[in-house]
């Protein structure tokens, strides 16, 4: 009995020991490129703490707005990026170039 | 006497192409020169639909192109300067600077829906002819690899524009 208690006691601390660690490490950082008028990926998976940078490479000025709220970049210049840290709010955010309102993309924050 | 004139004029005629332009029989200064016309043509359009119009998604559109041209020529007038090339006056490029000038004329005679209609019947018209040159001549004519480059990346945004006056195009239309 005894050895089974502080197995799992072992367990546990080395389990929270390694949840504490990984946590801060885990915000990743995303890229999306706005290219030929498009965000490529159109569609990211991220998590609240991630960070998120729309980089332009189109000679044209965009913007990556969330129409239902969350984020909205205002015009990112030819050739300039935007860097976003991801909210806590989870679900899905879908996004617009406000000019050119043909380009959509969507963050599904989880 | 007659035979040595001949030959000359066709041996001239032969290397005309050849010397100082491309294969498409323009070189890069004219290119260059084509798409600061096409884009400034555009941008004086559009600020005059700007600020006659009296239809929002019109206005809106008007906006765009003056926004998106201004920013395509800037990238233009910097490579151009970069690359020591002076923007050279052509047939094409006088061509659009007439027509746009033209149009102008008209827009100015009109005003409310048919002034709209006219405006965006010549943006659909227009993109349609700059995408066609683009692909037909500009693009396979340039020699030099950044002016190239700089022509395949503003396509998209022609082709955006061209969509975008389609539907307004048909959404003016059913509106009457």
């Amino acid at each position: 009995m005894r050895t089974a208690t502080f197995a799992a006691a072992l367990g546990l601390m080395l389990g929270m020991v390694g949840a504490s660690v990984a946590a801060p490490s885990k915000a990743k950082a995303h890229t999306v490129t706005i290219e030929d008028m498009r965000f490529q990926p159109a569609d990211l998976v991220v998590a609240p703490g991630d960070t998120v940078v729309w980089i332009n490479k189109d000679l044209v000025a965009h913007t990556a707005t969330s129409q239902v709220g969350g984020f909205d970049s205002n015009l990112i210049l030819a050739s300039d990026s935007w860097r976003y840290t991801v909210q806590k709010k989870k679900g899905d955010f879908a996004y617009i170039c406000t000019l050119h309102p043909a380009m959509k993309g969507t963050l599904r924050v989880k | 006497m007659q035979s040595p004139t001949i030959i000359v004029a066709v041996v001239s005629m032969l290397l005309l192409p050849v010397a100082g332009s491309s294969a498409q029989g323009v070189n890069d200064a004219q290119i260059a020169s084509i798409v600061v016309t096409a884009n400034q043509v555009d941008i004086d359009a559009g600020k005059l639909a700007a600020s006659r119009s009296t239809n929002g998604d019109v206005k809106g559109f008007a906006r765009l192109m003056v926004t998106d041209h201004t920013g395509v020529n800037k990238s233009a007038t910097d490579l151009a300067a970069r690359l020591k090339v002076t923007p050279q006056d052509n047939p094409t490029s006088q061509s659009l600077k007439s027509e746009g000038d033209k149009n102008i004329a008209t827009l100015k005679t009109l005003k409310g829906d048919a002034f709209d209609k006219a405006y965006v019947d010549h943006e659909v018209a227009y993109h349609q002819q700059v995408i066609d040159a683009l692909d037909k001549t500009l693009i396979p004519g340039a020699t030099n690899a950044e002016l190239k480059a700089l022509l395949v990346k503003v396509r998209p945004a022609f082709v955006a524009h061209l969509e975008h006056a389609k539907s307004l195009q048909s959404s003016l239309s059913k509106g009457h």
